[in-house]
């Protein structure tokens, strides 16, 4: 017997909504990067990934089980709670793996993986309620705690004997030094650079970049606003201190920015709903990134830039002043605020090093 | 996917390239006694009685107006019924079609001599009202005080899955271009224009060759828009067609300009000329569940469950489906198909029913990008969900137009309109 059924309009979807074409098309972006870090360190890299992906698994899946049995509901094997029937469990573990260094014990790795996938996605309800990225805290939360063991092997060319010796290690030191160990070409194809397994080549980010734009799977908006910021803030300074084309982009190249403004930044979870508020939240993780780098203590600034802006998610997208649209106040008062940023930047260029 | 929705999945084809069928003499024809608009209604015939096509039968009362009943067939009165909260009288079809005596053409020397009231009385007395789905009564709209300027015909027909409009601009042209010159007159507009998707080409072509016939005396032209959804939003049409943009809030005539409905512009075309109510319109019977789609020539008062059989009935083998009466994305799912063909009513859709797998919010903000008013659908559905009526006020949930574009983009097929009018409901 036919049916019908009363139902609210619309009665149609869009075939290729969904998040599981969405989050296996990250999954699929990030394969090239996956078997370049195979290719360039081995076996580490597979027991890092490995690692990275199992240990964010087991905690979720650990963690529902408990709360089934919690709730007193009958153990079953596969839970409906779970995330890996959607990839997103298992993009925040390759993410994971992919921004860590090659010499990272193991052990550090799983415990980042467990912290992270408890503290900064089940704490908060699970999928969609979180309010970091996932990969970022867990990445940050091994930096802080293991400090010393979080480094990059020696058995790549290396500068000084420091642990961690990439460019932007350099720079640590002597911010304005231009290196001559790495080329502009070798840090845009990754082919023998030091450095975090996924994060070095430039050139395959950017082959899953396009296919995710081509896939419409990620705002494109998000990664543009963030690399023109990191771009026209280094020339800023490039002008001001008299440097070379290199250093902006050395500042673009090296280090995570491509790798965080492509697939961590654009996590649409963690970052405002809005047009302009993404473009917002990625020059504020630009300027932050430029900022850590040039003015801080370490190297790199990108999975703290991630984490700072993404408390500000919410006061982006407060009811109040959220819109989709620059009115001409919201504009010039960015305009402001890009300005000031600049100038501030450019000053204080003058007492670094 | 993160993206805007410009253009929903749309299979019209069918309804479009094959020619229409006729289907005007049912068994029995029901007339609408009430309406969503008008609850009220007086009743001058009794069972047993013989009507007329074109015969006053009562009168609907609807509050801020009233408007005559009119039978569209030539018959007797057999019952009173209700079907889905609306009355209706049932008239047994004598195939004879004998039209009431006040039925008569008038000529056009006649129509010359009449005064912009006249024409408004014609209006109202023939109870015409807004045919693109609003069923607002016609002389009301007329009857403005401002100033209006131009006049626009709107045969956009943005919704999926529909072809009424096409059949009829491409059927009766010439009755659009009179219908449209009456409408100038009443209004005192200078100007006229028909607006249409340039991508139907059939439809183009026909109306450029007429329009060279009917703009010799005055200003009428074709505005050409670009094929999207929500095209054929008045507000979104007189921003492509005039480049007028108009408030949320805001009457168009205010600005000048005012939008009738392609259909309804026919409907004043014979009314004026015929002196007849609307007895008769296109109807598309559409969707993947039906083994025939078809656009169909309908009596209005005709029973949808004739139009299925007419169209070879549902498909086999499906166990749930929704019958929609008007476009997929703002029509209603009756959940029956014992409903009657109004003079509203643009088509009957019949979709398998897919029940979609909800999935948590991704916060994609597809919604976000493709709202036509431009507003947040996503934050206003977790403000509903948190009962925050502050939120829901600043993020203006009182300018939906429910175009359902929301949950046709949504990533995790949340029906975000549902929410986004939850909102509106809370704010009032």
């Amino acid at each position: 017997m036919m049916q019908m059924i009363e139902k609210n309009s619309p009665h149609l979807r869009r075939p290729t909504a969904s998040v599981v074409r969405m989050m296996s098309d990250v999954a699929i972006a990030l394969t090239p990067l996956v078997a370049f870090a195979i290719y360039q360190h081995g076996l580490t890299a597979v027991w890092i990934l490995l690692a990275a992906v199992l240990s964010m698994l087991g905690t979720e899946y650990i963690y529902y089980q408990i709360q089934d049995y919690k709730n007193k509901e009958k153990f079953k094997l596969c839970n409906k709670s779970f995330t890996i029937y959607n990839f997103t469990i298992i993009v925040s573990g390759l993410i994971y793996g992919l921004i860590i260094p090659d010499a990272t014990p193991i052990i550090v790795v799983i415990i980042g993986g467990v912290f992270g996938v408890f503290f900064a996605k089940l704490v908060f309800g699970g999928m969609g309620q979180n309010i970091f990225n996932i990969a970022a805290f867990a990445r940050v939360f091994i930096a802080l705690a293991f400090g010393g063991a979080v480094a990059v092997s020696n058995y790549l060319p290396q500068v000084d004997g420091v642990a961690g010796a990439t460019v932007l290690g350099d720079w640590v030191i002597s911010p304005f030094a231009q290196n001559d160990n790495f080329s502009l070409m070798q840090m845009f194809t990754g082919i023998g650079l030091p450095g975090t397994i996924g994060e070095t080549s430039v050139l395959l980010i950017l082959v899953g970049g396009i296919y995710l734009f081509l896939r419409k799977s990620f705002d494109v908006f998000v990664p543009l606003t963030y690399i023109a910021t990191m771009f026209i803030l280094a020339f800023a300074v490039m002008l001001r201190q008299d440097l070379g084309l290199w250093y902006p982009l050395t500042h673009v190249l090296a280090g995570g920015v491509m790798f965080g403004a492509v697939f961590m930044a654009t996590d649409p979870i963690t970052i405002p709903v809005t047009r302009p508020g993404r473009i917002y939240f990625a020059f504020g993780v630009g300027v932050l990134t430029f900022v850590i780098r040039l003015f801080g203590n370490l190297p790199e600034g990108v999975v703290f830039a991630i984490l700072i802006m993404n408390m500000f998610v919410p006061a982006i997208d407060y009811a109040k002043w959220s819109k989709n649209h620059f009115t001409l106040k919201s504009s010039l008062i960015f305009a402001g605020v890009i300005i000031v940023t600049i100038l501030s930047v450019v000053v204080g260029a003058n007492y670094v090093g | 996917m993160i993206s805007k929705a410009r253009k929903v999945l749309d299979i019209r084809e069918l309804a479009t390239e094959l020619p229409h069928i006729r289907y005007v003499d049912p068994e029995f024809v029901y007339i609408n006694l009430t309406t969503e608009r008008a609850k009220k209604y007086s009743l001058n015939v009794k069972k047993g009685d013989k009507v007329y096509l074109g015969q006053i039968i009562g009168e609907r009362d609807g509050g801020f107006f009233k408007q005559p009943i009119y039978s569209t067939v030539s018959g007797e009165v057999t019952d009173i019924t209700t079907k889905r909260h609306l009355e209706f009288v049932v008239i047994r079809n004598d195939y004879q079609d004998t039209y009431c005596e006040t039925i008569v053409d008038r000529s056009d020397a006649m129509i010359d001599a009449m005064s912009k009231a006249d024409m408004i009385d014609i209006i109202k007395n023939k109870s015409l009202v807004g045919l693109g789905g609003s069923a607002f009564p016609s002389y009301i709209k007329v009857n403005t005080d401002k100033e209006i300027e131009t006049v626009v015909i709107n045969a956009v027909e943005c919704e999926p899955y529909l072809s009424s409009d096409y059949r009829l601009v491409k059927d009766q042209p010439e009755q659009i271009f009179k219908g449209l010159k009456y409408l100038m007159r009443v209004l005192n507009a200078k100007r006229g224009m028909i607006a249409v998707k340039k991508t139907k080409k059939e439809l183009v072509e026909v109306l450029e060759r007429e329009v060279q016939r009917f703009n010799k005396d005055s200003d009428i032209s074709i505005a050409k828009l670009a094929d999207y959804y929500p095209q054929g939003w008045e507000i979104e049409m007189f921003k492509n067609a005039l480049g007028i943009k108009i408030p949320s809030g805001v009457l168009p005539m205010e600005y000048g300009v005012i939008a009738f409905n392609v259909s309804t512009c026919a409907s004043v075309y014979d009314a004026v000329k015929h002196n007849l109510p609307i007895t008769k319109r296109y109807l598309t019977v559409n969707g993947d569940a039906i083994n025939f789609p078809q656009s169909i020539r309908v009596r209005v008062g005709t029973n949808v469950r004739d139009l299925i059989k007419l169209c070879d009935g549902y498909k086999e083998g499906i166990e749930k489906i929704n019958v929609i009466l008007g476009g997929p994305m703002m029509g209603e799912a009756v959940g029956t198909d014992d409903v009657v063909v109004t003079p509203t009513t643009t088509s009957v859709l019949v979709f398998k029913d897919v029940d979609y797998h909800e999935e948590t919010c991704v916060r994609c903000a597809s919604c976000v990008l493709s709202c036509p008013v431009d507003i947040q659908p996503v934050q206003i559905m977790n403000a509903v969900k948190r009962n925050d009526k502050k939120s829901v006020e600043y993020l203006a949930a009182k300018k939906c137009i429910e175009c359902g574009l929301c949950a046709y983009v949504c990533t995790s097929k949340i029906h975000v309109t549902d929410y986004v009018r939850k909102g509106k409901q809370l704010i009032g």
